[in-house]
């Protein structure tokens, strides 16, 4: 199931807040456990059995793990590997499998390898993976305690806002939120508007400029033009932004209502000053996961520059692949981490030097190129949109058409780019400040941000048919 | 202070989420909507396979938008929130001087698989090749003259009331023109396109098709076209009767400007129309019309009874009147009572893939042949190129 559908808000929240609030307290985490469950297994009710096997690996090892930790440091290692690869194995199998058999077969003698079919990744995975395999590693470490209540360890990792697409919650974060948590109306109301926000995002900006990007995608296909390659990469820019933290604000938002506190996950990416920034900004519970569990095991930056840059190839290559098993992926991975090295070397001490303008001007570039290879699974056809984008292959500048799109746009383009810098809000608080009953406006923005968002939503299905017309 | 807003914050949005979720409840099924030409999704049917292979929930999905309460008042806002960040169209309909409507077409690619709506660009290869099978099908097929009329788009007739660029139009235009081959082709836009500048109320502002003004212009260029300029029957001698003036077209169907205000439909009459009969298969009635449909939202269908296989219009009277063969699409459907003056009328639906129009051609002894296929079925349809 998704946020953004209507079947989502008007049965499943309605009835989850429903049960949530009217059943006794100590059943809350079990309420939790059930419907995120149901929520889980909306689409692909076979994999719901999938994560169960999960949770119930990590948890049982986590008993093991505990046991030896303070006695046996060798067997409660041996634990929390066997722990990780239970974990691990279905990741690999359904995310990664496929890739490798397809490039494998590349190999003369291995050509008769043939990719498994109908092998469709569980929804989530990635991300409910994570953050167990946070349990098992903070539990290893002695940062956490052992988690003996399992329906309280199956509501941390299914928890419905964060489970299918982050943020991806340490579990130390939010232990003790899994046995009490506060509810008040201050809190319930700020999920609200967090919700609405996020789900603006997504609905009235995200999907609507990623339609403006298929649209000048599906030109390009028919005429090239070096405008309409920008704007390709323009809308897909703001679609992944709006989209994803939309999302995280979304689950932020469903967290504060049932009580919890989730951590930022997105900190206005687009107003940074170089790619450095631009990932402590950007999906920062991700970041915060491979630096912690990988780049710092690793050695980080304590053993000398060699084995930091070693080190940043490593955690960017597995960036790169998280993000979906295709040559393109680690492509952008790879992109990232030179850029990254680069910076470390010597172009952040001259970005700090230049105008920030410049230096913005710089950040931006790189990183819509970034969602150029991102976005082409195809890397044939992102090669051609980014050849057109720098004149190259002698396409047009713009046609009659591509201005007339371009400024059928340009009011949302112009909306987005407003939505990725900070200034809307801080304007709210300053004329907050100054004239206190603006703060009216706020429960009437949110609540008719929300309808307008159904009405988004309700359209969306709106198609006629009209091919009757011969 | 702050805990008033919230307090008002939680209030508002429960009232509306609890409030619209009860009303999906207590609301009554609606099993076709009128409006949008469809039947809606109702309460899929339950069963464990359908649940494990996802279509239970895609279907559970469409049931909830398509019988959500207050569809209609939440599509009219979207429209308007379209419309008020100065993008002009919404659901691909541009919104132009007038309340006019038109449709941006959606486009055929070369794999032929892969459409995309509101392009209105359209593929040279695809538009070449069906005008070719035509030029083809006239010199070596049809042992009777044939025509080709193609009623251009709302947006290449209405093109000045629209803030849109017209080299689309143009550009088809020209290639229809250099491709087909002279003797086939009946120019019909530069004659629409000057009554439209002059003000005349040629094509519908809400649907696609163009008026029956339109038609009695078309009308008037195929009988030049024919070599029966004398035959012309002068506007003046009919009868106009306004039928609807309710009238709600495609294109507003889709649009969602439910601010924009109906057409007005009209027949036309030379006080004969019981001297005719149309006949579509074993049915067949006096005129040309089926009133039942000016009670429905799909008006249009009224001339001839709306979009049938095979549709015979003749004279009641045994008289020797040649035969017009009309492989079509529905602007066919409103020149029937100018050209039924003068013709018996065979009309083939080539929408359904009936494209053997010489076996047609045989059977009904036609004495000629006119082709009636719009500008859009031509970028978005290869059935032309299928006619032999």
């Amino acid at each position: 199931m998704v946020f953004s559908s209507l079947i989502f808000l008007f049965s499943y929240l309605t009835v989850t807040l429903l049960l949530y609030f009217t059943l006794p307290k100590k059943w809350r985490n079990a309420v939790l456990f059930t419907v995120s469950l149901i929520f889980y297994g909306w689409g692909e009710p076979a994999y719901i059995l999938v994560m169960l096997v999960s949770i119930l690996a990590a948890y049982l090892f986590g008993f093991l793990i505990d046991k030896n930790r303070e006695s046996n440091k060798r067997k409660a290692k041996l634990y929390m590997v066997l722990s990780l690869c239970s974990n691990l194995v279905f990741l690999l199998f359904f995310k990664y499998c496929n890739f490798f058999i397809e490039n494998l077969s590349l190999i003369p003698f291995l050509s008769s390898l043939e990719p498994i079919k109908d092998l469709v990744l569980p929804v989530g995975i990635s991300f409910y993976t994570f953050q167990i395999m946070s349990y098992t590693i903070d539990l290893y470490r002695g940062n956490t305690a052992v988690q003996r209540n399992f329906v309280a360890f199956g509501t941390y990792v299914t928890l419905f806002p964060q489970l299918i697409a982050g943020p991806i919650v340490r579990y130390r974060d939010i232990d003790d939120q899994l046995i009490t948590r506060e509810h008040s109306v201050e809190k319930f109301s700020e999920g609200i508007r967090r919700f609405c926000a996020g789900l603006a995002k997504k609905v009235l900006l995200a999907d609507t400029i990623f339609a403006v990007a298929e649209y000048f995608q599906s030109l390009h296909g028919i005429q090239p033009t070096v405008a309409g390659s920008w704007m390709i990469v323009i809308c897909y820019t703001f679609q992944i932004y709006f989209d994803f933290s939309g999302y995280s604000d979304m689950a932020i938002g469903l967290g504060k209502m049932i009580g919890f506190e989730f951590l930022e996950n997105f900190n206005y990416p687009y107003m940074a000053g170089s790619i450095t920034d631009f990932w402590r900004r950007w999906h920062m519970s991700l970041s915060t996961w491979f630096k912690e569990y990988v780049y710092i095991p690793l050695g980080g930056n304590r053993k000398g520059l060699l084995k930091q840059y070693r080190n940043i190839a490593i955690v960017w290559l597995l960036t790169g692949f998280w993000h979906g098993a295709n040559w393109n992926f680690i492509l952008w991975g790879v992109y990232f981490g030179a850029l990254l090295m680069l910076e470390k070397t010597f172009l952040l001490k001259v970005l700090n030097k230049i105008p920030k303008v410049f230096s913005h001007i710089y950040a931006l570039l790189f990183i819509a190129i970034g969602w150029l290879i991102f976005f082409f699974t195809d890397m044939s056809a992102g090669w051609s949109v980014f050849t057109t984008m720098f004149g190259f292959g002698g396409a047009d500048f713009t046609t009659a058409t591509v201005n007339y799109d371009i400024l059928r746009n340009l009011a949302l383009i112009v909306i987005c780019i407003i939505g990725s810098t900070p200034y809307p809000k801080k304007l709210y608080y300053y004329l907050v400040k100054r004239f206190r009953t603006i703060e009216y406006l706020s429960p009437v923005l949110t609540c008719g941000s929300f309808l307008l968002c159904v009405a988004y939503m309700v359209d969306s299905t709106f198609s006629p048919f009209l091919y009757y017309n011969f | 202070m702050k805990k008033i807003t919230n307090i008002i914050t939680i209030v508002l949005f429960l009232a509306i989420l609890f409030g619209l979720s009860v009303a999906f409840v207590a609301m009554p099924d609606k099993s076709y909507s009128e409006n949008e030409k469809r039947n809606l999704q109702t309460f899929p049917e339950f069963s464990l396979e359908a649940l494990m292979d996802g279509k239970f929930s895609s279907e559970i999905n469409e049931y909830f938008a398509d019988q959500f309460p207050l569809r209609d008042a939440f599509v009219s806002i979207k429209a308007l929130a379209e419309l008020s960040l100065f993008k002009g169209e919404n659901n691909g309909v541009l919104l132009g001087e007038n309340e006019t409507l038109a449709v941006r077409t959606f486009s055929i690619f070369k794999d032929r698989l892969n459409r995309t709506d509101n392009m209105d660009h359209f593929y040279n290869q695809s538009v070449v090749r069906q005008l070719e099978a035509l030029n083809k099908f006239a010199a070596e097929k049809a042992s009777v003259p044939v025509h080709v009329i193609i009623p251009p788009r709302v947006i290449d007739v209405a093109s000045e009331s629209f803030n849109y660029p017209s080299n689309v139009s143009v550009s088809l235009d020209a290639i229809v023109s250099t491709t087909l081959s002279k003797d086939l082709l009946i120019p019909v836009s530069p004659v629409l396109k000057e009554k439209y500048s002059a003000g005349e109320y040629v094509y519908y502002r809400t649907d696609h098709h163009w008026t029956t003004l339109g038609a009695y212009y078309a009308y008037v260029e195929i009988m030049k076209s024919f070599g029966m300029e004398e035959d012309i029957i002068p506007r003046d001698k009919f009868t106009v009767n306004v039928v609807a003036d309710d009238f709600y077209g495609t294109t507003w169907s889709k649009c969602g400007f439910s601010f924009v205000s109906p057409d007005t439909m009209e027949f036309w009459s030379l006080g004969n129309d019981d001297k005719f009969t149309t006949t579509i298969g074993e049915r067949s009635f006096s005129g040309f019309y089926d009133m039942s449909y000016l009670e429905t939202m799909d008006k249009y269908s009224a001339f001839i009874s709306g979009t049938n296989d095979i549709t015979l219009v003749e004279s009641n009277y045994d008289e020797e009147r040649p035969v017009l063969l009309l492989p079509k699409d529905s602007f066919a459907n409103s020149l029937v009572p100018f050209l039924a003056q003068h013709f018996d009328l065979v009309l083939v639906n080539m929408a359904n893939r009936m494209t053997n129009i010489s076996a047609y051609a045989e059977q009904y002894s036609a004495d000629r042949i006119l082709f009636v296929w719009n500008a859009e079925n031509l970028i978005t349809s290869g059935n032309l190129g299928n006619v032999n």
